[in-house]
């Protein structure tokens, strides 16, 4: 669409000249030496004191790895990765597991004080030091209304602190650190890890599942609903390192987990790979709920810099009448190729995907989802905009199968499309295929101006022209903001730039 | 072609490069024909496109294509009475246009295999893309078919009728076709045969057609291959200044068939209408692919596919509307409704949409259900059994696609071949 000057304006505000996450801080690190080998694996998981089936288990994936081809059937343009020049391990060197927050190296609190993850404010929130409690509690009580947050924060190779973990524990939930969860509870990630995303599923996957270093480790035993919003802030600090996180979530039976993932790297001019791997496994009645605000630097003007992120997200709806559904905002990156995807396994399980993806600058993305239906009476629900600006390439892929047993599978898909400016593209690319004749799929995608109608109706309603377009463009990206939890939406919204007010509450 | 190389060549694979060298000094064809085919072959010696292919990602043709059937066919195919009444008709008996050439008030008719000798049809012979793998088998291959020229401001009164007819083996054949500045004409392009005992028959037929300034063309593909033909056709068309193109493609037939559109809007106020129905049955697979390119500002295209998958029968529909960044002002609607009704059916569709141009309307829609419930209840609420209330309710669905066509003569002939399919399937 001929973007209204506000429109326009707002997007530019996130352009990616203004990238305010960009800044870089100075901390001792320990980092391995550049490249990829199995001695590099073997140092990896030696720092991270693990058991020998997990170097195993890193070893056949590096092994598989070797023999795998970098995909090119995305639409995305970028020089060949020197796989070689990257560390693989890099970790403040502070950091052999604090046990609370006095013992985090100041500096690295306040790179997430920058970030506006606050995690020293939650943790007093929580009680730990009780006399500035009433005090805080006030100042924060507009932002977290909604409940506290606990917080894993991962900092380029690993996850320097985890908040309220007690208070989880109290409530049977385990959520810690991968490599704390490998110590701790072998068992559990013995039984998962892979299970979703196996070690020879892709390129990326197969490479984060030789060298990941960190990510976070959910677990929520039978019925138990998780007395608050989990949330994970990973960022890349160090040069020429890559970020492998491992998430992996379990929901048991009837249990219920919401989770956010949020995102933020250094402006540079060098690219940085990010390669990360989610796991979400739902048992019967189990629900998760996952939300991404991905931020990683997306580059600058000319498109120089900026993180290539090359994400595998999976869940597995394995229980009967289990649910996860998955909401991302995408603003950063200069390469976005993600899928996050849902199998949907148990008979009456149902998937969701809710996205906005706005690229500007020379940003690529090429995003969208999966959905697997193999369980009777399964039923998914796709939502997706982008918002294509500058030079930009937005590309929407998803597919939706059913297979022969799948019953009743039900389908709706929604993918619509703003373009602002004459440079930049626009395309949708859904599969669908049905093998059972009780399947239901819809698919529709648009990409269009505003219409005068809708200008029209809204303006005889005695609303100014600019107005009017404000808030039809509101409504473009409305269904998927309203399925972020509060914090995140605040955060999105900002990140969007285009006013959606009301939309959210 | 964009294809990987492959390890070892198939049966197929090796049978067609063994068939060109056999060939060759039977193809007509100047210097300039021979290099086009030489390129051809070599594209298909790097090999048959497979499901890596993106375009041929749900037709893994390299998989599929497991026997090529030698060129001769033992019966000569005859030609067929016209779809619609009164046409003039162009056959192509198993290959060769050998047929008397009608005589039509501002229509030029020649064969191919003489434009060919001349050379004058070697620029439109190459394969629009790397991954078109039915214009270089075609290229390599293509020994006849017709040339049809309408003079500008014809207005034709009786439909022509290019008959593509094949009784087994091998035929290739393209069928090139333009319509001057102003003319008016329904072309109908149909593609049968008669199984032969014994031979399976592989098909490649391509059409192009050119339409100036003003032309309006309705062309109708009615393609209905006995289950032992292997079917591969190419439809190309560019359509000019105010020029209106109306397609209809009907697939009712075929044991393998690939129906590939590729249209360009070339010039300002072009409009393209694609309306397009699928009758699957059986073990078959049938796959429909368009790219429409929009490549000038203010240009209109609708597309309505419609797909019934019965027995076996695999459909595919691939529909990709490029808008070029100069596009402004494109309208583009496209939407493909398949009704689902055997469990041993498969129906995939990747709707895709290209977008370049910020100041465009275009939308898509793609469905796949079995037939409503509620229909079914209200027919059978008022006396109608099952089976036939089904019947009426299928042929509705897709029937709503030729009604649109707004031409008494053709929306009749078009149903009775309708009512043909369900008589012998339904």
């Amino acid at each position: 669409m001929p973007a209204v000057q506000e429109t326009i304006d707002r997007v530019r505000k996130i352009d990616v000249d203004q990238y305010k996450y960009g800044f870089q801080t100075e901390i001792e690190m320990d980092k391995a030496p550049k490249g990829l080998s199995e001695d590099i694996i073997r140092l990896i998981s030696e720092k991270k004191g693990e058991p020998d089936w997990m170097l195993e288990w890193r070893l056949g994936a590096f092994r598989r790895w070797l023999t795998l081809e970098e995909p090119t059937w995305a639409r995305v343009r970028y020089p060949k990765i020197d796989f070689q020049d990257i560390h693989y391990y890099a970790a403040p060197k502070s950091t052999p597991g604090p046990t609370s927050l006095s013992e985090v190296d100041p500096e690295l609190l306040k790179v997430y004080e920058k970030l506006g993850i606050p995690l020293k404010e939650q943790e007093i929130l929580a009680g730990v030091q009780k006399t500035e409690e009433s005090e805080l509690e006030e100042a924060n009580d507009n932002v977290y209304k909604s409940g506290r947050v606990a917080v894993d924060a991962v900092f380029d190779s690993v996850s320097v602190v985890t908040t309220f973990k007690k208070e989880l524990a109290q409530a049977g939930v385990i959520f810690c650190s991968i490599s704390e969860a490998i110590r701790e509870h072998p068992e559990l990630v013995q039984k998962y890890l892979g299970s979703v995303v196996p070690t020879t599923d892709n390129f990326y996957a197969t490479l984060n599942s030789a060298v990941f270093t960190d990510g976070s480790f959910v677990f929520v035993p039978k019925g138990v609903r998780c007395p608050m919003e989990l949330s994970t802030y990973f960022r890349i600090n160090e040069k020429n390192t890559g970020q492998f996180e491992r998430t992996l979530i379990i929901a048991e039976e009837g249990a219920y987990v919401s989770y956010l993932e949020g995102c933020t790297a250094p402006q540079r001019d060098e690219n940085q790979l990010h390669a990360a791997v989610v796991e979400l496994i739902a048992l019967d009645d189990a629900e998760i709920k996952y939300s991404t605000v991905q931020n990683w630097y997306p580059g600058d003007a000319e498109g120089k810099g900026g993180v290539y992120n090359f994400v595998t997200k999976r869940g597995d709806c394995r229980g009967d009448r289990s649910k996860i559904s998955w909401t991302q905002v995408e603003t950063g990156s200069a390469i976005t190729w993600k899928y996050p995807s849902c199998i949907l396994r148990g008979d009456d399980s149902s998937g969701e995907f809710y996205s906005i993806a706005v690229s500007n600058g020379y940003q690529q993305v090429d995003s969208g989802t999966k959905m697997i239906h193999l369980g009777q009476n399964t039923s998914s629900r796709i939502i997706s905009k982008g918002i294509a600006a500058g030079f930009s390439q937005n590309t929407y892929r998803g597919q939706v199968s059913a297979h022969r047993k799948a019953a009743n599978a039900r389908n709706f898909t929604n993918c619509d499309s703003l373009l602002i400016g004459d440079q930049c593209g626009a395309h949708t690319v859904p599969y669908m295929e049905a093998k059972n004749s009780t399947a239901q799929f819809e698919h529709e995608a648009t990409t269009s101006k505003i219409s005068e109608d809708q200008k029209f109706y809204v303006m005889q309603r005695g609303i100014p022209e600019e107005e009017a377009i404000a808030l039809i463009v509101n409504g473009f990206v409305k269904d998927v903001i309203q399925q972020l939890p509060m914090e995140f939406a605040v955060e999105a919204q900002k990140l969007i730039g285009i006013s959606l007010e009301g939309s959210v509450g | 072609m964009n294809m990987h190389a492959q390890p070892q060549r198939t049966l197929a694979e090796t049978a067609l490069i063994d068939a060109f060298g056999e060939r060759l000094s039977l193809l007509p064809g100047d210097g300039a024909v021979m290099v086009k085919r030489d390129d051809a072959i070599e594209a298909i010696k790097h090999g048959l496109p497979t499901r890596r292919v993106e375009s041929w990602h749900y037709t893994d043709l390299r998989r599929l294509l497991t026997s090529v059937p030698a060129f001769e066919a033992e019966v000569v195919a005859k030609a067929l009475d016209p779809v619609l009444d009164g046409s003039a008709v162009l056959p192509v008996l198993n290959g060769v246009s050998n047929a008397k050439l009608p005589e039509i008030e501002g229509v030029t008719v020649q064969r191919l295999s003489e434009k060919l000798t001349d050379g004058s049809v070697a620029p439109g012979l190459d394969p629009y893309g790397a991954d078109d793998a039915i214009g270089a088998l075609n290229t390599a291959f293509v020994a006849d078919g017709y040339f049809v020229d309408i003079a500008d401001g014809t207005e034709l009164e009786k439909p022509i009728e290019l008959q593509n007819l094949q009784s087994g083996g091998q035929a290739h054949v393209r069928l090139l076709t333009r319509v001057g500045a102003g003319a008016k004409a329904i072309i109908v392009e149909r593609q049968a045969g008669e199984a032969s005992e014994g031979s399976d028959a592989l098909i490649s037929s391509v059409s192009q057609l050119v339409l100036d300034e003003g032309a309006e063309v309705t062309w109708l593909i009615v393609q209905e291959q006995p289950d032992t033909a292997t079917h591969l056709a190419q439809f190309k068309a560019q359509v000019g200044k105010d020029a209106k193109l109306t397609l209809f493609v009907m697939n009712a037939g075929g044991k393998l068939v690939r129906q590939e559109v590729v249209v360009r809007t070339t010039g300002e106020g072009a409009d393209f209408k694609l309306r397009g129905i699928n009758l699957l049955a059986g073990d078959t697979h049938t796959d429909t692919t368009m790219v429409l390119d929009h490549t000038v500002p203010h240009t209109t295209s609708t597309e309505v596919m419609r797909n019934v998958v019965t027995g076996k029968a695999r459909g595919v529909f691939q529909g990709r509307i490029n808008v070029h960044q100069y596009a402004q002002k494109t309208n583009a609607k496209m939407a493909c409704n398949t009704l689902l009704l055997s469990d041993d059916g498969e129906f995939s569709t990747k709707p895709e949409l290209e977008i370049f141009a910020d100041d465009v309307v275009c939308g898509h829609g793609a469905t796949v259900t079995e037939i409503d419930h509620d229909h079914l209840f209200y027919l059978m609420a008022r006396g109608i059994d099952e089976k036939t209330a089904r019947g009426l309710l299928v042929k509705a669905f897709v029937a709503e696609v030729i009604e649109e066509l707004d031409d008494e003569g053709i929306v009749e002939a078009l149903e009775a071949r309708l009512d043909g399919w369900f008589l012998t399937h339904g």
